[in-house]
């Protein structure tokens, strides 16, 4: 099953350029006929208790008629009265009846309704929402991750998707219900009797306005709580990661008043929402008591007047406290209409988002049927990269890499090197110049196709919460036990897999937690070499780790690299003894590049590097490290030098 | 209204790893830990009893509310006796606002002292995981046990704020209003109570079926997010494999997954709300039909069919909020009962009580026989026997595990060692106090950890009473002034969390200015592995020299330079000393140590 099937058109950018609350419109038109069948259950919902409230009125009127012939008689509704033989308990026990038979009708259809408006939030709004965030999230360019950091990422898909989608059954379905449920009350009282529904209702918009100023403060300062509740927790888990500082330094208690100032900040910020919250809520409770005694008061005098019947009021007095619960029904739909339209705008972004890498329209597809496969011949032209709106990170690129051919690179933080890898499987595309594969620019192939000829070993591998097969075989998922193993053999990891205690099956904790640095990095050469790449990537792969391990690695790398046109950046010299050929990037340029005798003869900046890293230390060899070390500091600071 | 307190603060939700709290596990109500909690508003005494005077209060004036309409009702109205309606209506509306105005303080008072509760825990949580050795941070996955503890702290709240105070409340108008209405008409009454029960059974039953179905939801949830996340922070891995799909594919199947689950939750709400409307359409047809019966056959008075029908409402509306509370107290149970057991984790060891100070260091550093284990049975330093002269670097070198890291945290009395003694100035750790130690040491880590605040805040640390003047002069010493000058606000720059803004070179440099303000007697660096470039490596190694110059130093060491500068190399290997001298010795001897020079050397010569 494709999830592209699972998102209908209305989520992607038909015409992004609309509002968010237009767009919102479309996609609750898109549900329409799940929401028209919500709203009709609501209104017969409706109908029904207020039909069992009117039998309660009826009821109270038929006894007091019975008891004192002098009181009104009762009002059947819609002139539905029962023959007048029968009897005043033959027609109580009818209208019990009636009660009866419209509370298991309300219950029954409230069962619906709940289900109904359950399937379109849960089995269809939301899903369908995630799935199209989702796949839209995966098919997004590096620049995008960038940009975003990934906790902001993943609420686009968790919470931001949920408030979108409480447009529909929050705001445009919980309004409707409202709009109705006021209407149908207003109708029913209005019918009953018009000036004392006036001056029940008197005190209601001041309820609402109340509500509504209330509401909107609120907002404001429960996020400002919410806020400050994440920084006391930010400081206890920060104090707990930097627990050896703090003891090392003996600053527990400096440490615990920090602390102990932004738990204090959550208190303050506090008291005042408690203020203002318990008058606010009282106030409420209090206006639709005094809708209360108005009714009495004057409903009573009605009533006096034979004007209204004693039924009537107290119905009144049950449509009363169902109006006054609507009140905080409106103030949730105006707080969910915003903060659906946020979420909505966060939702929006993603799907517009523009998809910068794409597959040209005829794109090559080498190892296609009738297509040759590639041989691997890499070439960068004159190529210069920036980053969005930043200054070139890389300019004039001349780089040639024979098939099966190695190169390393060389360079300081931000020299470049890494971006240069990237721009071979276009995680980014250059903004001038070409980069090329057996003549071809990469730009012409299809970006599956190239990114499946291409193996990459990050400087720190993520691995997945999955066994040790299912992540070596992340780029092949069919590949079979055999196929698995002879790929961790080729990257020296079979040992320490043999002796894990369920072998290939054992799981990896969350990012691989359960590896030392160094069997992480062999898992990823293996992942790398099992989709039998044409070009191998290498960023840098044993940066993070200590100089024994990095043996263990680098003799991996050998047998990973065979046959295989490779690019290395590695900071380390001991990492670029297999390259053909070294470049040294300097702010974006190349420098220098050539062998690694050539480069020694140069005394330039890899000659440097190379002896502040013991490159042939002997005796004497260590020691002009130091003073070279000592020197190289010393210009660092702009002191002259001895 | 406190619903937005009560959500889980986004610092956790945003992390998705994160375990979600589980919620309570059915048990029955523990009185030790209800005291406890009790014993947690002592401090607040004066606030909690006016409280408990208003709850009380309020459990008068609702049901009384409920009796005047329909006294009013049955009463003057019935009878159009005008000016009785006048009275009534006046006395209603003065006992309105007097509840109204006792609302203000009861809900204030219950949302203060549940902040002030929770304010305290969380203090002292903290406050106890400071106490802690580093022994228990080993053992014990922190993040994720304060993550849930963070959620338990604010179902204590719940349990504080709440519980107690609205079963008040409830249970007072419930047991008001069956008095008023055994009072109208004890036989009508009684048949109504029979119906009691029957609530109750059907909301504890619905309760405990809900909170498993939120149960799975939430375990459902973290699937979701656990996935989710993974795919985001490995984006780079799901494209340069072509995975999009694959995980696209697995992802659906993971919502498809939790929206059946929420569907499942849907349903029975969906179930339980008609049940419980009915169970009161029921009772009102019955109430109708026997109650009228009555009333026509003389036995019952319409006004108290009438009362029935006002109060009948406060008695029925108690049984689910009370049951929904019964919930909220299990939750709020399970929640303090782990929030205690933190809280009661005794500390493996602590200064002994006589621990005396030290006065100023010296640096003379000794290990007698010194033996070491992190978990029973794990030998990780055996016999380690040595002396560090006042003023001498001590390199360690060794394999991943062979205990270096390990002396390092007994010098700095992080551990007390197993067996045998550390001694700074001939004075054996354990018998000295932590805090004067720690005045006089430094440690830079490998992780170079940073706090978030300014770079300097972060040297402050060091020492907090220094001057800017103080800071800028330790990096003068160092020769880095220009390196944090040459950052966006210098000295006032921001670092965010785990010191993001700052590059490796500058991270570790300012933990280099914290140790030197701190003027240390000994200095413990454990070395960082990873590479920054190299002008930037020179400046380091040479602000290194300088904060260790005169003092005794231990490098866990990994750079070449700084093993040729100690003045004596220990060579670990599985938790003993093979080796010691210094790097001529050392070669001379012609050990492992030679050996891995060698092979070290030949490794770095790429000519070959």
């Amino acid at each position: 099953m494709s999830t592209s099937a699972l998102a209908p058109s209305v989520f992607s950018a038909a015409a992004p350029a609309s509002s968010p609350l237009r767009r919102l419109l479309r996609l609750t038109w898109h549900y329409r006929s799940a929401c028209l069948q919500v709203l009709i259950l609501q209104t017969t919902l409706l109908g029904l208790s207020l039909g069992g409230l009117s039998t309660v009125g009826l009821c109270v009127d038929l006894l007091r008629h019975a008891l004192d012939p002098s009181a009104p008689a009762p009002v059947w509704p819609l002139r539905l009265s029962p023959p007048s033989s029968w009897s005043a308990s033959q027609q109580l026990f009818l209208l019990g009846a009636l009660v009866l038979a419209m509370g298991t009708a309300y219950g029954l259809l409230s069962y619906a309704h709940g289900v109904q408006s359950g399937r379109v939030q849960h089995l269809r709004l939301v899903p369908e929402l995630r799935a199209s965030v989702f796949h839209k999230l995966l098919r997004l360019s590096f620049s995008f991750y960038d940009t975003s950091g990934s906790a902001s990422i993943i609420n686009r898909v968790t919470s931001d998707v949920q408030a979108a989608r409480s447009f529909v059954d929050g705001v445009m379905l919980q309004g409707g219900v409202l709009a109705l449920t006021l209407s149908v009350y207003a109708a029913f009282m209005l019918r009953a009797n018009v000036p004392l529904t006036f001056a029940c209702l008197g005190a209601t918009p001041l309820l609402w306005w109340l509500t509504l100023r209330f509401s909107s403060w609120a907002r404001g300062a429960y996020q400002k709580t919410r806020d400050l509740v994440d920084e006391v927790v930010r400081t206890m888990s920060e104090g707990v990661h930097g627990i050896v500082v703090t003891k090392v330094f003996g600053r527990e208690a400096e440490e615990l008043a920090r602390f102990e100032r932004r738990n204090q900040a959550v208190v303050d910020q506090q008291q005042e929402i408690f203020r203002r919250a318990s008058h606010y809520s009282s106030s409420v409770h209090f206006t639709s008591q005094i809708n209360v005694a108005v009714l009495l008061g004057y409903g009573g005098w009605l009533v006096t007047q034979s004007r209204l019947s004693l039924g009537d009021l107290i119905v009144f007095a049950n449509v009363l406290t169902q109006f006054a619960t609507q009140v905080s029904a409106m103030a949730r739909v105006v707080n969910t209409l915003q903060e659906s339209l946020a979420g909505a705008r966060r939702v929006f972004e993603v799907l517009d988002a523009e998809i910068e890498i794409q597959s040209p329209r005829s794109a090559l597809v080498p190892g296609a049927a009738g297509a040759p496969s590639l041989s691997g011949a890499l070439r960068f032209e004159g190529v210069q990269f920036g980053y969005a709106g930043a200054a070139p990170a890389l300019d004039d690129i001349q780089l040639e890499v024979p098939a099966g051919g190695c190169v390393a690179i060389l360079g300081g933080t931000a020299a470049g090197k890494s971006t240069l890898l990237h721009l071979v499987p276009r995680f980014y595309d250059v903004r001038a110049g070409r980069v090329s594969i057996d003549g071809h620019d990469v730009r012409e192939f299809d970006v599956d196709a190239l990114r499946r000829n291409i193996g990459v070993v990050f400087q720190e591998t993520l691995l997945f919460r999955q066994t040790i097969a299912e992540n070596i075989a992340f780029g092949h998922p069919e590949a079979d036990a055999a196929a698995i193993e002879r790929a961790a053999r080729i990257a020296g990891a079979h040992e320490f897999i043999q002796s894990m205690p369920a072998g290939y099956a054992t799981m990896l904790a969350e990012e691989g937690a359960n590896l030392s640095g160094g069997q992480r990095q062999r898992l990823a050469l293996a992942r790398a070499v099992l989709v039998e790449p044409k070009l191998l990537l290498l960023d840098d792969p044993t940066a993070a780790l200590d100089p024994e391990t990095e043996r263990e690695v680098l003799g991996a790398l050998r047998r990973v690299m065979q046959g295989r046109t490779t690019l290395i950046v590695s900071n380390r010299l001991s990492a670029l003894r297999f390259a053909d050929r070294i470049v040294v990037l300097d702010r974006g340029r190349i420098a220098e590049q050539g062998t690694h005798r050539e480069l020694m003869s140069r005394a330039g900046l890899y000659y440097r590097t190379a002896l502040l890293q013991g490159v042939g230390a002997s005796e004497g060899g260590a020691a002009d490290a130091l003073a070279l070390a000592d020197e190289i500091a010393a210009r660092g600071r702009g002191e002259p030098t001895a | 209204m406190t619903q937005a307190l009560r959500q889980p603060p986004a610092a956790l939700t945003a992390k998705p790893a994160v375990e979600r709290p589980s919620q309570a596990v059915e048990r029955p109500l523990d009185f030790s830990i209800i005291r406890r909690l009790f014993a947690c508003t002592r401090p607040y005494g004066r606030l909690r009893n006016w409280l408990l005077v208003l709850v009380v209060l309020r459990s008068v004036q609702l049901p009384t509310l409920s009796w005047l309409t329909a006294s009013v009702i049955s009463g003057p109205i019935h009878d159009r006796h005008g000016s009785g309606i006048a009275l009534g209506v006046l006395a209603f509306v003065l006992w309105a606002g007097f509840t109204a105005g006792c609302f203000v303080y009861r809900s204030r008072y219950a949302l203060e002292l549940g902040e002030y509760v929770v304010r305290d825990l969380r203090r002292a949580i903290y406050a106890h995981l400071l106490r802690l050795p580093m022994s228990y941070f080993k053992r014990t996955e922190v993040g994720r046990l304060l993550g849930r503890t963070v959620h338990d702290v604010d179902s204590v709240r719940t349990g504080v704020q709440d519980v107690f105070f609205v079963t008040v409340v409830q249970a007072g108008s419930m047991g008001i209003s069956a008095a008023l209405m055994a009072h109208y008409d004890l036989p009508l009454f009684l048949v109504m109570l029979v119906m009691a029960p029957g609530l109750w059974l059907v909301t504890r039953h619905f309760r405990k079926l809900s909170s498993a179905a939120y149960r799975q939801r939430s375990e459902s949830f973290a699937r979701v997010t656990a996935s989710l996340a993974e795919s985001v922070n490995g984006i780079r891995e799901i494209q340069s494999f072509t995975r999009q799909e694959r995980n696209a594919q697995a992802f659906a199947l993971r919502i498809a997954d939790h929206a059946d689950l929420n569907m499942r939750g849907a349903r029975l709400a969906a179930v339980f709300q008609p049940v419980l409307s009915f169970n009161g359409q029921f009772f009102l047809a019955l109430l109708l039909v026997l109650g009228g019966y009555q009333v026509l056959g003389g036995r019952v008075e319409l006004d108290a069919l009438i009362q029935f029908l006002f109060l009948s409402t406060s008695f029925f509306n108690g049984i689910p909020i009370i049951g929904e509370q019964y919930n909220q107290a299990l939750t709020a149970m399970a929640g303090a009962e782990r929030v205690f057991r933190l809280l009661d984790t005794r500390p493996d060891w602590e200064d002994a009580p006589d621990a005396r100070d030290f006065g100023r260091i010296e640096g003379r550093v000794e290990f007698h026989d010194v033996s070491f284990q992190y978990e029973r049975g794990v030998q990780v330093l055996s016999d380690v026997d040595f002396v560090a002269q006042p003023g001498e670097s001590i390199a360690l070198v060794g394999h991943t595990g062979s205990g270096k890291s390990t002396i390092a945290n007994l010098i700095a009395k992080l551990y007390l060692p197993s067996a045998g003694r550390v001694c700074i100035d001939g004075q054996d750790l354990a018998r000295m106090s932590g805090l004067s130690l720690h005045r006089q040491i430094a440690c830079v880590t490998q992780q170079n950890f940073l706090f978030t605040g300014t770079v300097l805040e972060n040297i402050l640390v060091g020492k907090p009473d220094a001057t800017t003047a103080d800071v800028e002069q330790a990096l003068d010493a160092l020769g880095v002034r220009d390196l944090i000058e040459l950052l966006p606000a210098g000295l006032q720059s921001t670092v965010g969390e785990r010191g993001v803004g700052l590059s490796s070179g500058q991270r570790q440099i300012v933990c280099f200015a914290r140790a030197l303000i701190a003027s240390p007697r000994v200095v413990i660096l454990d070395e960082a592995t990873s590479a920054v470039d190299s002008v930037t490596e020179a400046r380091v190694q040479d602000a290194l020299q300088r904060l260790l110059a005169g003092r005794t130093s231990f490098v866990v060491a990994h750079r070449l330079s700084t093993i040729l500068r100690a003045d004596q190399i220990l060579v670990l290997d599985h938790g003993r000393i093979v080796e010691r001298g210094n790097h001529q010795q050392l070669l001379r001897l012609g050990g492992s140590y030679a050996r891995s020079y060698q092979e070290f050397v030949s490794s770095r010569s790429i000519d070959v």
